[in-house]
Order: structure tokens, then sequence, then C-alpha cells
């Protein structure tokens, strides 16, 4: 192991961690609000195949992300009225979301597979910051998106826990009844809050077109999608958490295609299982816990809210 | 100023969901007709492709019918933990479970006879899938862990077990250095029944009418509906929830596993990892169509069997397969709205009604 190669796997860490940690932020806010939204990776499907087509046709990545967040959002909306309207039950519309984002980008990218992008999210270049040792190259030369990310995460958690917004939003989430009853609307909290988490997972697919691989393939998202799902578990529902969360199982996916150079007699595959497994145990340890005290998950999750049957 | 919102009926629209079903399809291909034609594709052409090579002869038909087997025995899988108010999301990996173990018994098993090695692979292959539900299990009915996270992330831990057996242990030195089990032998080759349908058809509908049967007419079919409908009364009545929980979710496993099993001794040459083809989720879509009842699900699935095969019959036009998969998931929001309304009516309301109502809380 090397100097060079450990800055790689740092470097790409911070790149992959990214990825997972928009869409995860993005499932955090619509589960905060009480929806659970299986449909991340169609989403971020969307995404990805709408910032690739739109980069095609203008050459311009930053109207492409835009477009790629409003599609995204759209495509949520899909399953906020089946669900936050018509209080259809959320595992199974979220799923077929899925399924439907999966196929409609295959069909609609299905000319794109293979061309070099119109336009990429290149590194951002931050001048002496940039040339630190470590420091600079690990995070100071990544794709705009990256601190995108992060810009994202300090404002959900300010806006989740600072703003009257907020607090309702996370009412709507704990007991959807209390916060009717103090003149919010449920329906508009929840759709607000999935329709935000579209728009990140669409980030985060397009980031994924536009900055990381960046080529459009189906089955681009390659499952990435899921692993966000078990972040927002991983984090305890916490954008603080989900960071550190998403840092390590960025890691994990960096590692990956590196366990050969860092002279680690280890299957990737394996290791790719570690995510998964880690979300199961801190589940596990969240149930125990919730046991003596309230639990970390929003009370309401999965409950559709009907104003006249509560 | 007056605003909209949804009523219940006092009595369900009769006939509701097939009626919903049904304005699913429409919804679904009316939605598809629009697509093909702003992709520059002759919508009634593709359409009747995917008819003629699903439906539109016996051949057709056992392809169809091969595609339906995974279709309704994951449905049933989801069925079975549905019926008392639980989600197995982990068919898929369950399915994969089911293949693994019967792949392994094909493995230490070649030479035995034929109809001896395919019972047990197909034994074993209950038990993956059994095992992959157990953990779910065993965490829901003892801590209350959700099920919906653990069954979906063990779908992740199952594919990558897969893929490490694939590119290592089972690896065929024979293969030239490419990624790939050995082929099966052929005693481990599930029968025929006509043209392409192999046996699992009939294996498949057993489960299917014998689980319906205990569903509906056994003491222990009852109870299960009890506990779901509500666990306080199970627990007045005396029914053992844990032990429910841990039954059901193993049970939904355990079919799933099946599906996984037939589909390796029936229509694959090798395992490969793409040998579920996402019929654990298509699964979940089939119960949720069929209201989780065991004879819906045998007709939704023969439905989507057919909607699969002819999408992998356009790609020869040039269209992508990928229409099949947009018009399983419009079918599902198709029907799900349409099943909102047999329940449901649209009233208009009044700003004073509103507030009233929102006074009683």
């Amino acid at each position: 192991m090397n100097e060079a190669s450990m800055i790689g796997l740092l470097t790409a860490a911070v790149s992959f961690g990214a990825l997972l940690y928009l869409a995860a932020l993005g499932e955090l806010i619509s589960e905060k609000a009480g929806n659970l939204n299986l449909g991340v990776e169609g989403m971020m499907a969307m995404g990805a195949v709408t910032g690739f087509m739109v980069a095609l046709e203008t050459e311009n990545a930053w109207l492409a992300l835009i477009v790629a967040m409003i599609v995204g959002a759209l495509f949520a909306l899909i399953h906020g009225l089946f669900t936050v309207v018509l209080g259809a039950e959320q595992v199974v519309s979220g799923l077929s979301l899925t399924i439907l984002g999966i196929g409609m980008a295959a069909f609609v990218g299905k000319d794109a597979v293979g061309r070099p992008p119109g336009a990429v999210l290149a590194p951002v270049d931050w001048g002496a910051l940039s040339d630190i040792p470590w420091v600079g190259p690990i995070l100071f030369r990544q794709s705009p998106i990256v601190y995108f990310a992060v810009l994202l995460g300090v404002a959900t958690s300010f806006v989740l826990t600072r703003t009257s917004t907020g607090l309702a939003l996370r009412g709507a989430g704990e007991s959807a009844s209390t916060v009717d009853a103090a003149g919010h609307s449920v329906v508009k909290l929840r759709l607000g809050a999935v329709a935000t988490g579209g728009a990140f997972a669409g980030a985060s697919g397009a980031y994924l077109t536009l900055s990381l691989t960046p080529q459009w393939t189906e089955g681009v998202t390659a499952g990435r999608g899921w692993i966000a799902v078990a972040l927002v578990i991983f984090g305890a529902w916490r954008p603080g958490r989900c960071a550190i969360g998403a840092l390590l199982f960025g890691g994990l996916l960096a590692l990956k295609t590196r366990l050969q150079t860092f002279g680690v007699d280890l299957s990737p595959i394996l290791l790719s299982m570690i995510p998964y497994v880690l979300t199961i145990g801190v589940l596990i340890v969240i149930s125990i816990r919730a046991r003596n005290r309230p639990s970390s998950a929003p009370a309401a999750l999965g409950q559709a809210y009907r104003r006249e049957e509560r | 100023m007056s605003r909209l919102v949804l009523v219940r009926r006092e009595q369900a629209v009769s006939g509701g969901q097939p009626l919903a079903f049904l304005i699913g399809i429409v919804t679904a291909l009316l939605i598809g007709i629009l697509l093909l034609v702003i992709s520059g594709h002759d919508p009634m052409a593709v359409y009747e492709r995917m008819f003629d090579s699903s439906l539109g002869s016996p051949r057709s038909w056992s392809i169809t019918l091969n595609r339906a087997v995974p279709l309704g025995l994951a449905g049933l899988a989801v069925a079975v933990a549905g019926s008392m108010g639980l989600w197995n999301i982990g068919a898929e990996g369950q399915i994969l479970a089911g293949a693994i173990m019967a792949a392994w018994i094909a493995r230490i098993g070649e030479g035995w006879p034929s109809p001896i090695l395919i019972t047990i692979m197909l034994l074993a292959s209950i038990l993956g899938g059994a095992l992959l539900g157990l953990g779910p299990a065993v965490a829901k009915a003892q801590i209350g862990v959700n099920e919906i996270i653990t069954t979906l992330m063990l779908n992740e831990v199952a594919l990558r077990l897969l893929q490490w057996l694939i590119h290592g242990p089972w690896k065929d030195p024979e293969s030239r250095g490419f990624p790939l089990a050995p082929i099966l032998p052929d005693e481990a080759r599930l029968p025929d029944l006509f043209e392409r349908a192999h046996w699992g058809a009939v294996i498949a509908l057993i489960v299917i009418a014998l689980f319906g049967l205990v569903a509906s007419r056994t003491a222990w079919g009852y109870e299960l509906r009890v506990a779901g409908s509500s666990g306080e009364t199970a627990k007045y009545a005396g029914i053992s929830l844990k032990r429910k929980i841990m039954t059901v979710l193993v049970l939904s496993g355990g079919i799933a596993g099946l599906a996984g099993g037939i589909e390796l001794s029936g229509n694959a040459d090798r395992i490969v990892e793409g040998i579920s083809a996402g019929y654990g989720f298509a699964g979940i879509i089939v119960a949720a169509l069929a209201l989780m009842r065991p004879s819906g699900v045998a007709a939704v699935a023969l439905l989507f069997g057919a909607v699969q095969v002819g999408g992998l019959s356009i790609q020869t036009m040039g269209v992508s397969s990928s229409v099949s998969t947009i018009l399983q998931a419009l079918i599902l929001f198709g029907a799900i709205g349409a099943g909102v309304f047999s329940k449901y009516s649209i009233k208009r309301v009044g700003k004073e009604q509103k507030s009233n109502a929102g006074g009683m809380a």
C-alpha cells in the first residue's frame, strides 16, 4: 500500500459517499414526514438518464442537474399521489415506482447507451486548498455535487430541527392527527417531503452520469438506491449520522475495486455485503433499545393518513 | 371556497377488484400506446406481437406458463405474509437462496436417479428460502424488528452470496475464466409437460391451491386472519402472535425458495446471477393486485407472465423490452387508483364543513 493508492481510496470514498448521501438525505426527509418511499432506485435511474440526456442535448451540465432534480421530484410525486392522497400501501407503491423508473429510464435512454457525455460536472479547483497534501485531493478536488450534498445535509438538518416547517414535517411523521389539529395540512407536508426526496434522488442519479461514471448504461444505479434506504436506518434518521454512514458505505464501495492494490485477500463481493449486514445489526439494536425508550424511527412511518378515519 | 375529499363508501363497489384490475390494464395499455407513438413505433403492431408471442399458440402459452410459475409462487409468498399484515420484501433473495440450495444438491447428487434428485433439489430449495426467512422471522417475533427492512436487506446479501459462489467456489474450470457455474446434469432437469412448459406449473398450482384451502378452511387459517386484522383480538383469543409471525414468515420464505428451485431445475442450464429476473419484486405487485388472495395470485401471475414474455419478443422489432416492465408498474398504479375509487367516492366539501370537521379532533 502506498500513499497515492491510499489517497485514491479516500477520494473515492468521499465521491461515493456523496452519491449515497444525496439519495439517503432525500429518503430521510420523506420518512421523517411519515412516508416510506422504496422507489429510490427508480428515482435515481430517472435522474441519471434525464441528466445524461439533457447534457447530450444542451451540453450544459448544470442545466442537466436541475432538470434531473425536477424530473426526480415529479416522478416521486406519482408515489405521493398514490400513497399520500389516495392512501395506497407505501411499500407496494414505492416498489412499483422503482420498477417503473428502471423501465422508463431504460426505454428513454435506449439510444444514449455508450455515447460519450455531452457535458460533465468537472472537479472544482479550490486553488491553494486543492494543493494541500492529502486533504487537497481528498476534499478539495471533488465534483461540485459533493459540496452541494454537504450543503444540503446542513440545510436539511437546520430545517428539520430549527424551523417551524421542519417541526410540522416531523410531526406529520410522528402523529399526523396532532399536526392536522394544529392547522397544518398533512397532505401538503408529506407531498412536499416526498417531492424533495425525489429531487435529491434525481440529483444523486445525475451525479452518476454527469460526474462519477460518467456514462449512461441500463442498470447504472446498480442497487445504490437500496444502500441509500439502508443508510437512513444506519444513521438512525439523523442527517449527521447518515453523513458518517455515507462515508463508511462509500468507503466500502471504493474499497471494492481496490482490494488487490492493498493486498487484502478477501472477495470484493463478500465485502459489498457489509453495508446490508451492518444495517440489519443497527436496526436490531434500535429495536431492542425501543423497548425502554422512544424509538428513533418516526412513529407514523408507513401509515396513510385519512382525516375522517382517525 | 370548497375542496375535494375522499369519503368512504358505505359499501365497497361489488366486483371492485377485478374491475380495478381491468381498469389498470386498460390504463397501462393506453399509456403504453402513447410511449410507443412518441418513440416512433407502431403500437398496434407491437401489441399484436406481444399477444401472439405470449398467448397466440400452444407454444406461446407454454412459455408464458413457465414465466408465470416463479411469479405465482413469489406472489403467493408475499400473500402468505400479507394475509397476516406482514410484508415479505425478501422474496427476490429467497428465490436466489432456493436456487443456490437446489444447485448445491445438483452438484453433489450427480448420477442419482432423476426423480429422487429433483425431489431433493426442490425440498432443499424450500429449506433455502425458509432459512433466509428465518432471520427476519425471529427478529420480528422476538424483538419487533421491522421485517420490511430486514427482508429487503437480505435480498442484497443473497445476491452477493450467489455472485461469490459463481465467481469463486463454483466457477467451472472449463469456462475459460468466465465466472460461470457448470452446466446442470441432465437428471436435474424437470421433465416437460407440453411444448416448452415444464412440470413447474403443476407444482405451483398445487402449492397455491393447498395454501388457499388451508387459509380458508382450517382453524389455523382462521387464526391467521384474526391475527392479521387485530393483534389485540388475537391475544384475547389465545392465539400466540409470536408463533404465528414465525410460521408465516418462514413459510413465505420457503414458498419463494421453491420458486428458485423450480426455476433452476425447469428453466435454466446452470445457476446464474440473473436466475430470478426480478420475480421477487414483481411478486409483490402480483400479490397486491390479487389483494393477497391465492386464487387471484394465480390469475395475475399468468397475466404478468404473458406481459413479460411479450416484452422479450418485441426486442426483435427494435423496441426496448423495458416496455413490459413499464406496463407491469402501470397496471399496478392504474389498479390502485381504480381500487381506491371502489372504496371511496369524491365529495366536494365547503370551507365551513372542513373547519367543523377539523374542530372535532
